[in-house]
């Protein structure tokens, strides 16, 4: 059966110039590539693949669970704050609260990194307005350390994740008939019993969607580790970064790019799998 | 589609028409650039701005030329573009951290200043002239001690023995991938017995750290604001420079620094280099290049930002000839140490992967 | 009346939701809020929360914008419009090219569709340090004069997961019936396309174009990379001033950037939505 409008032909020139907008970034790839497997550090010249023979060390395989498990986490936690967010944001009747709620959960992604660590270090540092607040009300004697650690590096995953999680979201969530709803709930359904029937299996597209492209970057994120982490907590954007300056290495960059770039590949490509399995399986 | 707002080539002529009017005046100081440009990179700091203030400003009026200044990132972030642009340099002068010189030296992206021309290196001390091979004139002194809480500390400490007294969660240290981390390592080395160069033991010691360190400086701003807060109690090798409004001000900031520690202080000499392919004129980009080691100008950089003077002439106000934060070139025979470019070259990878594995 | 995602009354599930809900709320602004309210500080360097309010750091960055350094090759006039003409060419092209796109994936064939999603997700996946010297290092030995173009192709490829995935999910919930029963109405499948499913994804198509402008107006790796002194951008303006010092007067002008985007948002929102209303 062809559920489509679209003949093939038409369909290919739908695509194409989508496909020629990212002609470029593909291209880059390529280079990256083929930058990983140069035999210099500094420029591509002959054929080797010690960048990547030189990445295998318990250290880099440290940072690779650690990106992986701090990626993981953060986008699990993005998502449940995604998914009431994108309700209130669709149930609000007032433009000025909607248009309000969208810019503060866009705030995240137009404000310079350095500034919003600025102002997490003035509410959670250890001398922060929380850390004076607990003091003083004779809770703690001991400052938190919350910040510069994996804790500050989840934060900030978790804020600069969530506007990518939200708006994907939404988008479903306008789409769900209300007859659906309405259906479910004169049938004396609770809300909970609503939620996990109707909504999250009808959202359940969007949500992977939106934890995919969380997940991809958190993965490859390096400014938050960078700024939240006070450099303790190594994740692979952060090795990265540093072996394009100033170790110049930048075979071995591209090398661990390419590392991160499979495995997020491979996880985005199994949750795909897994979450058709489970369709299919409701299904039949 | 080209789309260069014309609005900075109006500016370009009027400064033009401007300088011709004024032309007299630049008569008498000797040279006349009027209606030419240089461009040139620098850091994005403060001490960038410094160099806008206190060289680019003045050498426009002297001369009539017109320096256009892009500052953006630090040595290796300047070094990162340079390198990738090979060929197609942008810029006529670049100032930063001898390692960068050294690094693009070494790619042959560098020309070779006609020393000749520059006749202020006369009064330059004779150790910091030049480097990289001949392609980097020396320009200041960055240097690096030890950074301490005013509050914690009635007086400075006097050996970087006082880290390891930190109390949990109240230390920083250098980033790895910074010079300062190597400086570190070499004042552990010291503070051991050693020369500097005994490692091994150094990383030892430092691993006791470890669980001491609340972060890696690899923001200045933040550290301040720590500091500002209580937060910090020392930490190091550092540099001062970061921090000349926060010093001058240690109610506020809670910010001291000191060079006088028995393990010594660190001495880098930072260049000014031109690319091969630069697009402005030989002639400019030097009298740029002699401007900045000028006795007057030497001074008023090293009050603004906490460098060494290199020119042994530098006119110092008397407030920076006071200062303990400003390195005179007559302090740095006894205590400074100024680590061989080779040497580091040779230790730098290893140190720099064994410093991040013991303490991150 | 809508039913169902958040009841006015009922237990449990209403607290769970709210509480979740205020928590990505306060994650997500708090850190603008903390900086909003120091840049009215009175004083030099003061601990939070100020204990004097001022707007002595706006007049100083309006004098920053007024008597701006000629010299200066990142003049903040230049570059805050190059950066408005960079996101609003991205947004327009990513746009025009990711909406055929959607449409040619929702109504194909599933397998197809997963692995374009997959491919389309890429530019989020590599580090952008890398792509940016990948980009340079493309650009300068291909030598060609690509004027403001340096910046917005590669931008390009990095809002395309964002504006793809936003037509996709509104693409999710428009079913092929309205199209087909269109089409036996005697319409011709573009125009069935143009008229029916194109203004149900509308909402789909506004948070992508509004993300497609967010990411490249405030873009920094990449353009770090790409940018010359003859072709800068906001964000690179910004960070030659906040990379050292916190001062006040960065975070009022922050609080600029963040009208800026505000407005940005709120136009694009008004002549988008303004005709159908759906946003």
């Amino acid at each position: 059966m062809s559920n489509s409008t679209l003949t093939r032909k038409q369909a290919l020139a739908f695509a194409a110039p989508a496909f020629i907008a990212i002609l470029p970034f593909f291209v880059a790839c390529l280079y990256i590539l083929r930058f990983s497997l140069s035999g210099e550090q500094g420029r591509i010249e002959g054929f080797s693949i010690d960048a990547y023979r030189n990445l295998m060390t318990p250290f880099f395989g440290r940072s690779v669970w650690l990106t992986l498990r701090l990626a993981f986490f953060a986008t699990v936690i993005a998502l449940m704050m995604a998914v009431p967010l994108a309700f209130l944001l669709t149930t609000l009747k007032r433009p000025v609260a909607r248009r309000t709620l969208t810019v503060i959960i866009l705030l995240p992604m137009i404000l310079n990194l350095l500034v919003q660590a600025y102002g997490w270090i003035l509410l959670l540092g250890p001398s922060g307005a929380l850390n004076t607040v607990l003091r003083n009300l004779g809770i703690i004697d001991r400052p938190l350390f919350l910040l510069f650690n994996e804790t500050g590096v989840l934060l900030g995953l978790i804020q600069t994740s969530l506007p990518l999680a939200v708006f994907p979201i939404v988008s479903a969530v306008r789409a769900i008939s209300q007859e659906h709803l309405e259906a479910a709930s004169s049938l004396g359904a609770s809300n909970w019993r609503i939620f996990r029937d109707v909504t999250l299996p009808l959202l359940r597209p969007a949500l992977l969607g939106a934890a995919s492209i969380c997940f991809a970057f958190n993965a490859s994120a390096f400014a938050v580790p960078l700024l939240l982490g006070g450099r303790r907590v190594q994740m692979m954007g952060v090795a990265i970064r540093d072996m394009i300056s100033p170790l110049f290495n930048w075979s071995g960059a591209a090398a661990a790019g390419m590392i991160l770039i499979v495995m997020t590949l491979f996880l985005m490509i199994f949750s795909a799998w897994l979450v058709r399995l489970t369709t299919e399986k409701t299904k039949g | 589609m080209n789309s260069k707002f014309t609005r900075r080539g109006f500016l370009q002529t009027s400064a033009a028409a401007g300088a011709v009017l004024s032309a007299p005046a630049i008569a008498r100081a000797g040279q006349n650039f009027s209606g030419k440009e240089i461009r040139l990179l620098t850091w994005s700091d403060n001490t960038g701005l410094a160099i806008l203030e206190n060289i680019a400003k003045p050498f426009e009026e002297k001369t009539g030329a017109k320096v256009i200044a892009d500052r953006t990132g630090s040595t290796s972030e300047m070094v990162a573009k340079l390198r990738a642009s090979g060929g197609r340099a942008q810029y006529d002068v670049i100032t930063l951290a001898g390692v960068g010189a050294v690094e693009l030296a070494g790619d042959g992206l560098l020309a070779q200043p006609d020393l000749n021309k520059l006749p202020n290196l006369t009064d330059v001390d004779p150790r910091f002239r030049t480097g990289a091979d001949g392609h980097g004139i020396g320009y200041l002194l960055w240097t690096g001690g030890l950074i301490y809480n005013t509050k914690t500390f009635k007086e400075a400490p006097k050996s970087y023995a006082e880290m390891w007294d930190a109390q949990p969660g109240r230390l920083f240290m250098p980033p790895a991938t910074w010079t300062d981390a190597l400086d570190t390592v070499y004042a552990t080395g010291k503070m051991l017995g050693g020369d500097g160069t005994n490692s091994d033991e150094a990383f030892a010691k430092l691993a006791e750290l470890r669980r001491n360190i609340l972060t890696f400086g690899e923001n200045p701003g933040q550290l301040s604001e720590l500091f500002r807060s209580d937060a910090l109690d020392i930490g190091g090798v550092y540099a001062p420079a970061f921090f000349a409004k926060e010093l001058a001000n240690p109610e506020q900031s809670n910010m001291g620094a000191t060079y006088d520690v028995d393990e010594g202080f660190f001495a880098d000499l930072m260049y000014t280099i031109m690319p091969k392919s630069k697009p402005g004129e030989d002639d400019v980009v030097h009298a740029f290049i002699n401007y900045t080691l000028d006795a007057d100008v030497q001074g008023v950089m090293a009050e603004a930002v906490l460098n060494g003077p290199i020119n042994q002439k530098a006119v110092m106000s008397d407030a920076a000839k006071a200062s303990p934060f400003i390195i005179k070139p007559e302090q740095l025979s006894d205590k400074a140490v100024v680590h061989d470019k080779n040497f580091i070259a040779d230790v730098r990878e290893g140190w720099i992967q064994t410093y991040q594995q013991t303490l991150s | 009346m809508r039913v169902g995602l958040l009841p006015a009354q009922g237990g449990s599930y209403r607290w769970v939701m709210l509480t979740l809900a205020t928590m990505g709320i306060l994650i997500s602004a708090l850190p603008v809020a903390v900086v909003t309210l120091m840049s009215f500080s009175a004083a030099e360097t003061s601990g939070f929360p100020p204990s004097e309010f001022s707007l002595r750091w706006y007049g100083e960055v309006a004098r920053m914008f007024s008597n701006e350094d000629a010299s200066s090759a990142q003049s903040v006039v230049d570059s805050t419009l190059t950066s408005l003409l960079v996101a609003v060419i991205v947004m327009m092209i990513s746009t025009v090219v990711c909406v055929p796109l959607a449409y040619a994936l929702a109504r194909g064939e599933r397998r197809i569709r997963a692995g374009m999603e997959l491919l389309f997700t890429l530019p989020l996946v590599f580090p952008l340090v890398m792509l940016g010297i990948a980009f340079l290092l493309i650009a300068e030995g291909l030598a060609w004069e690509l004027g403001i173009w340096r910046i917005i192709i590669p931008h390009i490829a990095l809002v395309l997961p964002f504006v793809l995935r936003n037509c996709l999910s509104a693409m999710g919930g428009i079913s092929v019936e309205l199209e087909e029963a269109a089409i036996s109405l005697g319409a011709p499948p573009l125009r069935a396309i143009w008229d029916i499913v194109v203004p149900l994804m509308k909402a789909g198509i506004l948070a992508g174009l509004i993300f497609a402008l967010i990411i490249s107006f405030n873009e920094f790796t990449i353009t770090f990379f790409m940018y010359t002194i003859d072709v800068s951008t906001l964000p690179i303006w910004m960070y030659s001033r906040t990379v050292s010092s916190l001062d006040p007067s960065t975070l009022a002008l922050s609080v600029y950037i963040i009208a800026a985007d505000v407005i940005l948002i709120l136009l694009v929102d008004k002549l988008i939505a303004g005709r159908a209303n759906l946003f």
